[in-house]
Protein backbone atom coordinates (compact mmCIF):
# COMPACT_ATOMS: atom_id res chain seq x y z
CA UNK A 1 0.00 0.00 0.00
CA UNK A 2 1.14 3.51 -0.73
CA UNK A 3 2.49 5.37 2.31
CA UNK A 4 2.68 9.09 3.00
CA UNK A 5 6.28 10.08 2.29
CA UNK A 6 8.14 13.36 2.14
CA UNK A 7 9.42 14.10 -1.37
CA UNK A 8 13.07 14.45 -0.40
CA UNK A 9 13.03 11.27 1.66
CA UNK A 10 11.24 9.31 -1.07
CA UNK A 11 13.77 10.51 -3.66
CA UNK A 12 16.65 9.51 -1.39
CA UNK A 13 15.23 6.05 -0.75
CA UNK A 14 14.48 5.61 -4.46
CA UNK A 15 18.14 6.40 -5.16
CA UNK A 16 19.21 3.79 -2.60
CA UNK A 17 16.97 1.24 -4.33
CA UNK A 18 18.35 2.24 -7.73
CA UNK A 19 21.74 1.11 -6.46
CA UNK A 20 23.45 4.33 -5.37
CA UNK A 21 26.69 3.34 -3.65
CA UNK A 22 28.08 6.79 -2.97
CA UNK A 23 26.68 10.15 -1.91
CA UNK A 24 28.60 13.34 -1.24
CA UNK A 25 26.98 16.69 -0.63
CA UNK A 26 26.69 19.82 1.44
CA UNK A 27 23.35 20.75 3.02
CA UNK A 28 21.07 23.52 1.76
CA UNK A 29 17.36 24.20 2.23
CA UNK A 30 15.09 22.88 0.74
CA UNK A 31 17.16 19.81 -0.25
CA UNK A 32 18.81 18.88 3.06
CA UNK A 33 16.50 15.97 4.00
CA UNK A 34 17.98 14.00 1.10
CA UNK A 35 21.43 13.94 2.67
CA UNK A 36 20.08 13.79 6.21
CA UNK A 37 18.27 10.59 5.28
CA UNK A 38 21.21 9.12 3.36
CA UNK A 39 23.61 9.91 6.20
CA UNK A 40 21.90 7.15 8.15
CA UNK A 41 20.66 4.95 5.32
CA UNK A 42 23.78 4.41 3.20
CA UNK A 43 26.09 3.26 6.04
CA UNK A 44 23.34 0.84 7.14
CA UNK A 45 23.80 -0.89 3.79
CA UNK A 46 27.60 -0.71 3.84
CA UNK A 47 27.61 2.08 1.26
CA UNK A 48 29.39 5.42 1.43
CA UNK A 49 28.06 8.75 2.62
CA UNK A 50 30.20 11.88 2.93
CA UNK A 51 29.16 15.31 4.13
CA UNK A 52 31.83 17.21 2.31
CA UNK A 53 33.39 20.51 3.31
CA UNK A 54 31.89 22.27 0.29
CA UNK A 55 29.82 21.73 -2.83
CA UNK A 56 32.99 21.84 -4.90
CA UNK A 57 34.46 18.98 -2.90
CA UNK A 58 31.18 17.03 -3.13
CA UNK A 59 30.96 17.04 -6.92
CA UNK A 60 34.64 16.07 -7.20
CA UNK A 61 34.09 13.18 -4.82
CA UNK A 62 31.10 12.12 -6.91
CA UNK A 63 33.39 12.28 -9.94
CA UNK A 64 35.80 9.95 -8.16
CA UNK A 65 33.04 7.46 -7.41
CA UNK A 66 31.80 7.68 -11.00
CA UNK A 67 35.35 7.04 -12.26
CA UNK A 68 35.37 3.91 -10.12
CA UNK A 69 32.27 2.70 -11.93
CA UNK A 70 29.59 2.96 -9.25
CA UNK A 71 26.30 4.83 -9.13
CA UNK A 72 26.93 8.14 -7.40
CA UNK A 73 24.61 10.90 -6.28
CA UNK A 74 24.71 14.47 -5.08
CA UNK A 75 21.86 16.81 -4.21
CA UNK A 76 21.58 20.50 -3.54
CA UNK A 77 19.55 23.55 -4.46
CA UNK A 78 20.08 26.55 -6.80
CA UNK A 79 23.26 28.22 -5.47
CA UNK A 80 24.76 24.91 -4.33
CA UNK A 81 24.39 23.49 -7.83
CA UNK A 82 26.03 26.65 -9.23
CA UNK A 83 29.14 25.70 -7.28
CA UNK A 84 29.05 22.22 -8.80
CA UNK A 85 29.01 23.37 -12.42
CA UNK A 86 32.75 23.03 -12.99
CA UNK A 87 32.53 19.41 -11.81
CA UNK A 88 29.47 18.68 -13.93
CA UNK A 89 31.31 20.03 -16.97
CA UNK A 90 34.30 17.79 -16.22
CA UNK A 91 32.06 14.74 -15.64
CA UNK A 92 30.42 15.44 -19.00
CA UNK A 93 33.80 15.84 -20.69
CA UNK A 94 35.04 12.53 -19.26
CA UNK A 95 31.73 10.88 -20.16
CA UNK A 96 31.30 9.87 -16.53
CA UNK A 97 27.84 9.34 -15.12
CA UNK A 98 25.98 10.41 -12.01
CA UNK A 99 22.70 11.96 -10.93
CA UNK A 100 22.56 15.51 -9.62
CA UNK A 101 19.35 16.41 -7.77
CA UNK A 102 18.40 20.08 -7.80
CA UNK A 103 15.56 20.87 -5.38
CA UNK A 104 15.01 24.25 -6.97
CA UNK A 105 14.53 27.36 -4.84
CA UNK A 106 13.83 30.86 -6.10
CA UNK A 107 16.21 33.65 -6.81
CA UNK A 108 19.47 34.93 -8.18
CA UNK A 109 22.61 34.85 -6.08
CA UNK A 110 21.82 33.26 -2.73
CA UNK A 111 18.13 33.61 -3.56
CA UNK A 112 15.30 32.65 -1.24
CA UNK A 113 13.79 29.48 0.17
CA UNK A 114 10.64 29.66 -1.99
CA UNK A 115 9.80 26.75 -4.27
CA UNK A 116 10.54 27.62 -7.86
CA UNK A 117 11.52 26.61 -11.40
CA UNK A 118 14.00 29.42 -11.96
CA UNK A 119 16.93 27.12 -12.82
CA UNK A 120 15.37 25.87 -16.08
CA UNK A 121 17.90 27.62 -18.33
CA UNK A 122 20.88 26.55 -16.24
CA UNK A 123 19.89 22.87 -16.15
CA UNK A 124 18.73 22.54 -19.75
CA UNK A 125 21.64 24.45 -21.32
CA UNK A 126 24.45 23.06 -19.21
CA UNK A 127 25.55 25.55 -16.59
CA UNK A 128 29.30 24.97 -16.81
CA UNK A 129 31.78 25.88 -19.49
CA UNK A 130 31.88 24.02 -22.76
CA UNK A 131 29.64 22.26 -25.17
CA UNK A 132 27.74 19.65 -23.20
CA UNK A 133 24.17 18.69 -22.36
CA UNK A 134 22.69 16.91 -19.37
CA UNK A 135 19.50 14.89 -19.51
CA UNK A 136 17.02 16.76 -17.31
CA UNK A 137 14.06 15.02 -15.66
CA UNK A 138 11.32 17.08 -14.02
CA UNK A 139 8.77 15.02 -12.05
CA UNK A 140 5.43 16.46 -10.98
CA UNK A 141 4.60 14.14 -8.10
CA UNK A 142 6.48 12.18 -5.50
CA UNK A 143 5.44 8.92 -7.15
CA UNK A 144 6.71 10.09 -10.50
CA UNK A 145 9.98 11.22 -8.92
CA UNK A 146 10.48 7.84 -7.30
CA UNK A 147 9.63 6.02 -10.53
CA UNK A 148 12.08 8.16 -12.52
CA UNK A 149 15.11 7.65 -10.27
CA UNK A 150 16.22 4.33 -11.77
CA UNK A 151 15.51 5.78 -15.22
CA UNK A 152 17.79 8.70 -14.34
CA UNK A 153 20.72 6.32 -13.85
CA UNK A 154 19.85 4.10 -16.80
CA UNK A 155 19.74 7.11 -19.13
CA UNK A 156 22.98 8.52 -17.74
CA UNK A 157 24.74 5.19 -18.29
CA UNK A 158 23.18 4.46 -21.67
CA UNK A 159 24.52 7.73 -23.08
CA UNK A 160 27.34 8.41 -20.62
CA UNK A 161 26.01 11.78 -19.56
CA UNK A 162 25.04 13.41 -16.29
CA UNK A 163 21.34 13.30 -15.44
CA UNK A 164 19.96 16.32 -13.63
CA UNK A 165 16.95 15.49 -11.49
CA UNK A 166 15.15 18.84 -11.38
CA UNK A 167 12.56 18.97 -8.63
CA UNK A 168 11.17 21.91 -6.68
CA UNK A 169 11.29 23.03 -3.06
CA UNK A 170 7.61 22.30 -2.53
CA UNK A 171 7.92 18.80 -4.03
CA UNK A 172 10.86 18.05 -1.75
CA UNK A 173 9.06 19.27 1.36
CA UNK A 174 5.54 17.96 0.76
CA UNK A 175 4.19 14.50 1.54
CA UNK A 176 1.84 12.36 -0.49
CA UNK A 177 1.19 8.65 -0.91
CA UNK A 178 3.99 6.84 -2.68
CA UNK A 179 4.97 3.26 -3.43
CA UNK A 180 8.67 2.56 -3.53
CA UNK A 181 10.26 0.42 -6.26
CA UNK A 182 12.21 -2.79 -5.59
CA UNK A 183 15.96 -2.80 -5.02
CA UNK A 184 18.19 -3.28 -8.04
CA UNK A 185 21.80 -4.41 -7.98
CA UNK A 186 23.54 -2.52 -10.77
CA UNK A 187 26.59 -4.09 -12.39
CA UNK A 188 29.93 -2.32 -12.01
CA UNK A 189 30.06 0.15 -14.85
CA UNK A 190 32.48 -1.18 -17.48
CA UNK A 191 34.33 2.11 -17.87
CA UNK A 192 35.20 2.30 -14.19
CA UNK A 193 38.83 1.98 -13.03
CA UNK A 194 39.87 -1.64 -12.55
CA UNK A 195 43.10 -0.96 -10.67
CA UNK A 196 45.24 -2.28 -13.55
CA UNK A 197 45.76 0.79 -15.71
CA UNK A 198 43.78 -0.94 -18.48
CA UNK A 199 42.84 2.30 -20.17
CA UNK A 200 44.96 4.24 -22.55
CA UNK A 201 46.05 7.57 -21.16
CA UNK A 202 45.18 10.50 -23.41
CA UNK A 203 46.98 13.73 -22.69
CA UNK A 204 45.22 17.06 -23.09
CA UNK A 205 47.22 17.86 -26.23
CA UNK A 206 46.61 14.43 -27.78
CA UNK A 207 42.88 14.93 -28.08
CA UNK A 208 41.18 15.25 -31.43
CA UNK A 209 38.48 17.74 -30.59
CA UNK A 210 37.11 17.78 -34.15
CA UNK A 211 36.45 14.07 -34.03
CA UNK A 212 35.08 14.32 -30.48
CA UNK A 213 32.69 17.05 -31.63
CA UNK A 214 31.23 14.71 -34.23
CA UNK A 215 30.74 11.98 -31.66
CA UNK A 216 29.23 14.44 -29.21
CA UNK A 217 26.75 15.70 -31.77
CA UNK A 218 25.79 12.16 -32.76
CA UNK A 219 25.19 11.32 -29.12
CA UNK A 220 23.06 14.38 -28.41
CA UNK A 221 21.09 13.88 -31.63
CA UNK A 222 20.31 10.30 -30.56
CA UNK A 223 19.16 11.51 -27.14
CA UNK A 224 16.97 14.15 -28.79
CA UNK A 225 15.46 11.54 -31.09
CA UNK A 226 15.00 8.73 -28.57
CA UNK A 227 14.48 10.14 -25.11
CA UNK A 228 11.80 12.83 -25.20
CA UNK A 229 9.25 12.19 -22.47
CA UNK A 230 6.02 14.01 -21.79
CA UNK A 231 2.39 13.70 -20.84
CA UNK A 232 -0.26 15.45 -22.88
CA UNK A 233 -4.01 15.61 -23.06
CA UNK A 234 -6.70 17.28 -25.16
CA UNK A 235 -4.23 18.75 -27.66
CA UNK A 236 -5.73 17.41 -30.91
CA UNK A 237 -8.61 19.89 -31.04
CA UNK A 238 -7.28 22.57 -28.71
CA UNK A 239 -7.47 26.29 -29.48
CA UNK A 240 -4.86 26.93 -26.81
CA UNK A 241 -2.29 24.49 -25.45
CA UNK A 242 -0.75 25.08 -22.03
CA UNK A 243 2.79 23.87 -21.44
CA UNK A 244 3.92 23.39 -17.84
CA UNK A 245 6.13 20.94 -15.95
CA UNK A 246 6.70 19.81 -12.39
CA UNK A 247 4.27 20.97 -9.72
CA UNK A 248 2.91 23.81 -11.86
CA UNK A 249 2.38 21.18 -14.58
CA UNK A 250 0.11 19.23 -12.34
CA UNK A 251 -1.70 22.38 -11.09
CA UNK A 252 -2.32 23.42 -14.71
CA UNK A 253 -3.62 19.93 -15.49
CA UNK A 254 -6.35 20.35 -12.87
CA UNK A 255 -7.31 23.76 -14.23
CA UNK A 256 -7.32 22.74 -17.92
CA UNK A 257 -9.56 19.78 -17.06
CA UNK A 258 -12.00 22.19 -15.37
CA UNK A 259 -11.82 24.51 -18.38
CA UNK A 260 -12.58 21.59 -20.70
CA UNK A 261 -15.58 20.69 -18.56
CA UNK A 262 -16.78 24.28 -19.13
CA UNK A 263 -16.44 23.83 -22.89
CA UNK A 264 -13.17 25.70 -23.39
CA UNK A 265 -10.94 23.99 -25.96
CA UNK A 266 -7.65 23.88 -24.08
CA UNK A 267 -5.02 21.19 -23.84
CA UNK A 268 -1.86 20.50 -21.89
CA UNK A 269 1.66 19.34 -22.66
CA UNK A 270 3.62 18.46 -19.52
CA UNK A 271 7.31 17.86 -20.27
CA UNK A 272 8.89 15.08 -18.19
CA UNK A 273 12.25 15.60 -19.87
CA UNK A 274 13.15 19.30 -19.93
CA UNK A 275 16.15 18.27 -22.04
CA UNK A 276 15.63 16.76 -24.51
CA UNK A 277 12.61 19.06 -24.78
CA UNK A 278 9.55 17.06 -25.97
CA UNK A 279 9.24 18.61 -29.43
CA UNK A 280 7.40 15.50 -30.61
CA UNK A 281 4.49 16.37 -28.32
CA UNK A 282 3.83 19.42 -30.50
CA UNK A 283 3.32 17.28 -33.60
CA UNK A 284 0.08 16.00 -32.06
CA UNK A 285 -1.35 19.48 -31.58
CA UNK A 286 -4.32 20.82 -33.57
CA UNK A 287 -2.82 22.39 -36.76
CA UNK A 288 -5.17 25.35 -36.22
CA UNK A 289 -4.04 26.05 -32.65
CA UNK A 290 -4.24 29.74 -31.75
CA UNK A 291 -1.48 29.83 -29.19
CA UNK A 292 0.81 28.12 -26.70
CA UNK A 293 0.89 29.29 -23.09
CA UNK A 294 3.63 28.35 -20.66
CA UNK A 295 2.98 28.52 -16.93
CA UNK A 296 6.33 28.67 -15.12
CA UNK A 297 7.48 29.38 -11.57
CA UNK A 298 10.07 32.00 -12.50
CA UNK A 299 10.05 35.73 -13.11
CA UNK A 300 11.11 36.05 -16.71
CA UNK A 301 9.68 33.06 -18.58
CA UNK A 302 12.37 30.56 -19.58
CA UNK A 303 10.70 27.45 -21.01
CA UNK A 304 8.75 29.73 -23.35
CA UNK A 305 11.92 29.82 -25.51
CA UNK A 306 11.84 26.04 -25.95
CA UNK A 307 8.11 26.09 -26.65
CA UNK A 308 8.58 28.70 -29.38
CA UNK A 309 11.41 26.65 -30.90
CA UNK A 310 9.34 23.46 -30.74
CA UNK A 311 6.42 25.25 -32.33
CA UNK A 312 8.67 26.57 -35.10
CA UNK A 313 10.03 23.07 -35.69
CA UNK A 314 6.56 21.57 -36.05
CA UNK A 315 4.49 24.38 -37.59
CA UNK A 316 6.81 25.32 -40.41
CA UNK A 317 4.23 27.17 -42.48
CA UNK A 318 3.03 29.60 -39.81
CA UNK A 319 4.04 31.23 -36.58
CA UNK A 320 1.92 30.27 -33.58
CA UNK A 321 1.88 32.99 -30.88
CA UNK A 322 3.66 31.76 -27.78
CA UNK A 323 2.80 33.27 -24.39
CA UNK A 324 4.29 32.96 -20.94
CA UNK A 325 2.53 33.19 -17.59
CA UNK A 326 5.38 33.25 -15.08
CA UNK A 327 4.13 33.04 -11.48
CA UNK A 328 7.64 33.78 -10.09
CA UNK A 329 7.61 31.24 -7.25
CA UNK A 330 5.27 28.76 -5.62
CA UNK A 331 2.41 27.16 -7.50
CA UNK A 332 0.05 28.98 -9.88
CA UNK A 333 -3.47 29.21 -8.45
CA UNK A 334 -6.57 28.56 -10.53
CA UNK A 335 -7.29 32.31 -10.42
CA UNK A 336 -3.78 33.17 -11.70
CA UNK A 337 -4.12 30.77 -14.62
CA UNK A 338 -7.68 31.83 -15.49
CA UNK A 339 -6.88 35.56 -15.26
CA UNK A 340 -3.81 35.12 -17.46
CA UNK A 341 -5.76 33.05 -19.96
CA UNK A 342 -8.49 35.71 -20.09
CA UNK A 343 -5.90 38.41 -20.83
CA UNK A 344 -4.34 36.31 -23.59
CA UNK A 345 -7.65 35.53 -25.29
CA UNK A 346 -8.79 39.18 -25.12
CA UNK A 347 -5.47 40.41 -26.50
CA UNK A 348 -4.67 42.39 -23.34
CA UNK A 349 -1.55 40.30 -22.80
CA UNK A 350 1.01 40.22 -25.59
CA UNK A 351 2.76 37.07 -26.71
CA UNK A 352 6.47 36.63 -25.97
CA UNK A 353 7.18 35.25 -29.45
CA UNK B 1 -11.80 17.95 -2.49
CA UNK B 2 -11.09 19.22 1.01
CA UNK B 3 -8.51 21.82 1.92
CA UNK B 4 -7.45 22.41 5.52
CA UNK B 5 -4.90 24.89 6.86
CA UNK B 6 -3.28 24.01 10.17
CA UNK B 7 -1.60 27.08 11.65
CA UNK B 8 0.04 27.90 14.93
CA UNK B 9 3.41 28.18 16.59
CA UNK B 10 6.34 25.79 16.29
CA UNK B 11 6.02 23.16 19.03
CA UNK B 12 2.22 23.16 19.17
CA UNK B 13 2.03 20.08 16.98
CA UNK B 14 0.24 21.62 14.00
CA UNK B 15 2.37 19.76 11.45
CA UNK B 16 1.58 16.44 13.14
CA UNK B 17 -2.07 17.42 13.40
CA UNK B 18 -2.14 17.93 9.63
CA UNK B 19 -0.33 14.68 9.01
CA UNK B 20 -2.84 12.73 11.12
CA UNK B 21 -5.74 14.15 9.09
CA UNK B 22 -3.91 13.26 5.84
CA UNK B 23 -3.24 9.73 7.11
CA UNK B 24 -6.87 9.33 8.20
CA UNK B 25 -7.94 10.35 4.69
CA UNK B 26 -5.51 7.87 3.13
CA UNK B 27 -6.62 5.15 5.52
CA UNK B 28 -10.18 5.77 4.35
CA UNK B 29 -9.47 5.42 0.64
CA UNK B 30 -8.70 9.01 -0.33
CA UNK B 31 -5.52 10.42 -1.72
CA UNK B 32 -3.91 13.27 0.21
CA UNK B 33 -1.15 15.87 0.12
CA UNK B 34 0.57 17.53 3.07
CA UNK B 35 2.55 20.70 2.40
CA UNK B 36 4.39 22.43 5.23
CA UNK B 37 5.71 25.93 5.51
CA UNK B 38 9.47 25.50 5.64
CA UNK B 39 12.59 27.53 5.96
CA UNK B 40 14.08 29.39 8.88
CA UNK B 41 11.34 28.25 11.29
CA UNK B 42 12.06 27.57 14.97
CA UNK B 43 10.23 26.62 18.12
CA UNK B 44 7.88 29.47 18.97
CA UNK B 45 7.94 30.86 15.39
CA UNK B 46 5.03 30.52 12.97
CA UNK B 47 4.39 27.02 11.63
CA UNK B 48 1.71 25.81 9.29
CA UNK B 49 0.78 23.10 6.83
CA UNK B 50 -1.87 22.64 4.19
CA UNK B 51 -3.59 19.30 3.77
CA UNK B 52 -5.77 18.44 0.80
CA UNK B 53 -7.61 15.19 0.30
CA UNK B 54 -9.81 13.93 -2.45
CA UNK B 55 -11.21 10.83 -4.14
CA UNK B 56 -9.28 11.76 -7.29
CA UNK B 57 -5.81 13.25 -7.78
CA UNK B 58 -4.92 16.40 -5.83
CA UNK B 59 -3.66 18.63 -8.62
CA UNK B 60 -2.40 21.64 -6.70
CA UNK B 61 -1.10 20.77 -3.24
CA UNK B 62 -0.47 24.36 -2.14
CA UNK B 63 -2.59 26.70 -0.03
CA UNK B 64 -5.49 28.26 -1.90
CA UNK B 65 -8.86 28.61 -0.16
CA UNK B 66 -9.23 26.33 2.89
CA UNK B 67 -12.54 24.77 3.92
CA UNK B 68 -11.25 24.81 7.47
CA UNK B 69 -8.61 26.77 9.34
CA UNK B 70 -7.16 25.51 12.58
CA UNK B 71 -5.82 28.56 14.43
CA UNK B 72 -3.74 27.45 17.39
CA UNK B 73 -2.49 30.98 18.11
CA UNK B 74 -3.59 34.61 17.87
CA UNK B 75 -1.11 35.27 15.06
CA UNK B 76 -2.32 32.25 13.09
CA UNK B 77 -5.85 33.61 13.11
CA UNK B 78 -4.74 37.13 12.25
CA UNK B 79 -2.56 35.90 9.38
CA UNK B 80 -4.84 33.31 7.81
CA UNK B 81 -8.41 34.13 8.94
CA UNK B 82 -9.19 35.99 5.70
CA UNK B 83 -8.28 33.01 3.50
CA UNK B 84 -11.06 30.69 4.64
CA UNK B 85 -13.70 29.89 2.06
CA UNK B 86 -17.10 31.58 2.47
CA UNK B 87 -19.25 29.29 4.58
CA UNK B 88 -16.10 27.57 5.83
CA UNK B 89 -15.04 26.66 9.35
CA UNK B 90 -12.56 28.23 11.75
CA UNK B 91 -11.47 26.14 14.71
CA UNK B 92 -9.77 28.19 17.38
CA UNK B 93 -7.58 27.26 20.34
CA UNK B 94 -9.47 29.39 22.86
CA UNK B 95 -6.77 28.96 25.48
CA UNK B 96 -4.53 31.27 23.45
CA UNK B 97 -6.89 33.15 21.15
CA UNK B 98 -9.14 35.91 22.58
CA UNK B 99 -12.92 35.94 22.26
CA UNK B 100 -13.25 38.99 19.98
CA UNK B 101 -14.18 38.45 16.36
CA UNK B 102 -11.69 38.64 13.47
CA UNK B 103 -13.84 40.44 10.97
CA UNK B 104 -15.58 37.44 9.38
CA UNK B 105 -19.29 36.74 9.77
CA UNK B 106 -19.47 34.38 6.79
CA UNK B 107 -17.67 31.47 8.45
CA UNK B 108 -18.63 29.35 11.44
CA UNK B 109 -16.27 29.65 14.38
CA UNK B 110 -15.72 26.86 16.89
CA UNK B 111 -13.74 27.43 20.05
CA UNK B 112 -12.04 24.60 21.89
CA UNK B 113 -9.71 25.21 24.87
CA UNK B 114 -7.45 22.37 23.73
CA UNK B 115 -4.49 23.01 26.03
CA UNK B 116 -6.51 23.14 29.25
CA UNK B 117 -8.70 20.25 28.06
CA UNK B 118 -5.53 18.22 27.44
CA UNK B 119 -4.37 18.97 30.99
CA UNK B 120 -7.77 18.03 32.41
CA UNK B 121 -7.81 14.58 30.80
CA UNK B 122 -4.24 13.92 31.89
CA UNK B 123 -2.76 14.13 28.35
CA UNK B 124 -0.84 17.41 28.52
CA UNK B 125 0.80 16.78 25.12
CA UNK B 126 -2.49 15.86 23.46
CA UNK B 127 -3.80 19.32 22.53
CA UNK B 128 -3.11 18.74 18.82
CA UNK B 129 -4.81 15.33 18.82
CA UNK B 130 -7.84 16.94 20.50
CA UNK B 131 -8.01 19.43 17.63
CA UNK B 132 -7.48 16.66 15.05
CA UNK B 133 -10.57 14.85 16.33
CA UNK B 134 -12.56 18.10 16.40
CA UNK B 135 -11.60 18.75 12.75
CA UNK B 136 -12.62 15.26 11.68
CA UNK B 137 -16.00 15.71 13.34
CA UNK B 138 -16.55 19.24 11.98
CA UNK B 139 -15.79 18.22 8.38
CA UNK B 140 -17.93 15.10 8.67
CA UNK B 141 -16.12 13.12 5.96
CA UNK B 142 -14.99 10.37 8.34
CA UNK B 143 -16.74 8.95 11.38
CA UNK B 144 -15.34 8.60 14.88
CA UNK B 145 -14.14 5.02 14.36
CA UNK B 146 -12.59 5.73 10.95
CA UNK B 147 -10.73 8.70 12.40
CA UNK B 148 -9.49 6.88 15.47
CA UNK B 149 -8.37 3.84 13.47
CA UNK B 150 -6.59 5.99 10.89
CA UNK B 151 -4.73 7.89 13.61
CA UNK B 152 -3.71 4.81 15.56
CA UNK B 153 -2.60 3.11 12.36
CA UNK B 154 -0.28 6.02 11.60
CA UNK B 155 1.35 6.01 15.05
CA UNK B 156 1.71 2.21 14.93
CA UNK B 157 3.54 2.51 11.61
CA UNK B 158 5.86 5.04 13.26
CA UNK B 159 6.52 2.61 16.13
CA UNK B 160 4.70 4.83 18.61
CA UNK B 161 1.94 2.45 19.67
CA UNK B 162 2.90 2.98 23.33
CA UNK B 163 1.10 6.34 23.13
CA UNK B 164 -2.08 4.79 21.72
CA UNK B 165 -4.07 4.90 24.97
CA UNK B 166 -3.26 8.55 25.57
CA UNK B 167 -3.88 9.52 21.94
CA UNK B 168 -7.20 7.68 21.94
CA UNK B 169 -8.28 9.50 25.11
CA UNK B 170 -7.36 12.85 23.56
CA UNK B 171 -9.17 11.91 20.33
CA UNK B 172 -12.34 11.07 22.26
CA UNK B 173 -12.17 14.31 24.22
CA UNK B 174 -11.70 16.37 21.03
CA UNK B 175 -14.50 14.59 19.19
CA UNK B 176 -16.89 15.41 22.05
CA UNK B 177 -15.70 19.03 22.32
CA UNK B 178 -17.44 20.27 19.15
Amino acid sequence: MAEMMKGNVAIAEAAVRAGVRFYAGYPITPSSEIMEYLAKRLPELGRQFIQSESELAAINMVMGAAACGVRALTASSGPGISLKQEGISVLSDEELTCVVVNVVRYGNGLGTLFSSQCDYFRETRGGGNGDYRCIVLCPSSIQEAVDLMLTAYELAEKYRVVTVFMTEGALGQMMEPCELPDFVEPPKLPWGFDGKYSYKKIGIFDRDSMQEAEQLNRKYETIRAEEQRWESENVQDADYVFVAYGLPGRAVKGVTRQMRAQGLKVGLIRPITAWPFPVKAFAEVNPGVKGFITVEANATGQMVDDVALASKTVFRDRFVPTHALPCVYGLPSRKFIMDGFGQIVSGARKEVY
Amino acid sequence: MREILFAGLGGQGVLTCGLIVAEVALFNGRTATWSPSYGSAMRGGAANCTVKYSREMVYNPSLDEPDLLLAMSESALALHGHLVKKGGIVLVNSDLVGGEGFGRTDVSVHRVPCSSLAQRIGQPKGANVIMTAAIIKLLGDFGFEDGMRGMNDMFRKKGKERFEKGNSAAFEAGYSAV
